[in-house]
């Protein structure tokens, strides 16, 4: 009987916009509303649909258990820079593995002239470089190009100008170029 | 308010300047295509560029399956707690395949619409073309019988005939 009082004195305490939030029906909005987009950047990040599920799994469970279920301020911006940061690290786990792979296996994919044009070695040339890139310009490349965001949705998220992220979009793109240049040489 | 008209005039000032260097530097001014014509450098560069912005359209252009938003729909929410799980929009979510775009939808139309809009535009040419030609063979026509009156039966009847009909 007591612990019921008391339940109920802990309940009336949350203010009513947070008890509302408890039942987290805004993490299933939030699926809906980006979750074509969320898709979409994920496929193109990561190129292997069973990744791109466990990606977006884990996306949503981490904003499912935000601070203990409270809803993030800006939930676009969280959703797809944690989309886009654990797309990230699972691609950098497969290369890692790839490297460690016999060099048998990998032979295929060695540089020469011959594959400079071939589209599955450009992606994945691609793909390394990006997961190689500095954070600020690997979020602008992963939300600007491959999340499809216009620029100011882009600075918004990421908390810059919108010139600024089209600064480090430049830069990324020379660095990758840079790369790419070495990787044929 | 002052400080928001500041604020104003200096992103003008700035978007013009931007606007000034860009149509200042970009590729298209001629004194940029003769330096790259002339400099391998720039050229071996600006090939690598290139290849950057290829790769990243190719990586944009690689089609996933139509059920990828369902299958990763139903693996997230099978991680969420149990009231979510069971609620209609869950339900819904689990079904959930990409909307096609209105230019998507009217894909499959397009043959039909290009070749309608063909027959169109070739109905709207032999219809001038029909009217100019028969306009042009009934004066041609009208001055060969003029001639042929005034050659055989005299200047006076001719005109007289022609412009009476005139």
């Amino acid at each position: 009987m007591t612990g019921k009082a008391v339940g109920i004195e802990v309940l009336w305490d949350i203010p009513i916009p947070k008890a509302l939030e408890k039942t987290q029906g805004w993490v299933l909005s939030a699926m809906q509303q980006y979750g074509r987009e969320l898709v979409n950047m994920l496929w193109r990040i990561l190129g292997n649909e069973q990744d791109v599920c466990d990606a977006y799994q884990d996306t949503f469970l981490k904003l499912a258990h935000h601070e203990q279920g409270c809803k993030p301020e800006n939930v676009k911006a969280y959703v797809f820079r944690s989309a886009s940061n654990i797309a990230i690290s699972i691609l950098r786990h497969k290369l890692v593995e790839k490297n460690h792979m016999p060099n048998g296996i990998t032979k295929e994919n060695d540089s020469s002239p011959t594959n400079e044009l071939d589209t599955k070695y450009l992606t994945e040339k691609m793909r390394a470089g990006i997961a190689q890139l500095p954070e600020h310009f690997r979020e602008v490349i992963t939300l600007h190009d491959l999340g499809d965001l216009p620029y100011e949705q882009t600075a918004k998220i990421l908390g810059v100008t919108a010139a600024t992220a089209r600064v480090y979009r430049c830069k990324a793109v020379q660095i990758l170029a840079v790369w790419m240049r070495k990787e044929i040489r | 308010m002052w400080a928001a008209k500041g604020k104003n005039y200096c992103r003008q000032i700035s978007d013009s300047v931007f606007r000034l260097l860009a149509n200042s530097f970009s590729l298209d001014r001629h004194w940029i295509q003769n330096h790259i014509a002339c400099c391998p450098r720039c050229r071996q560069r600006l090939a690598h560029l290139g290849k950057v912005e290829l790769a990243l359209s190719l990586l944009k252009s690689q089609p996933h399956n139509l059920n990828l938003l369902m299958r990763a729909n139903t693996q997230a929410i099978g991680v969420l707690k149990h009231s979510l799980r069971t609620t209609t929009k869950a339900e819904h979510l689990r079904n959930i395949r990409p909307d096609l775009s209105f230019i998507e939808k009217c894909a499959k139309y397009k043959n039909a619409a290009a070749g309608a809009a063909a027959c169109i535009v070739i109905a709207f040419l032999i219809k001038g073309s029909t009217f100019t030609s028969a306009k042009f063979l009934e004066t041609k026509g009208r001055q060969a019988v003029e001639h042929y009156y005034a050659s055989n039966a005299g200047e006076d009847i001719a005109k007289d005939i022609f412009t009476k009909e005139a």
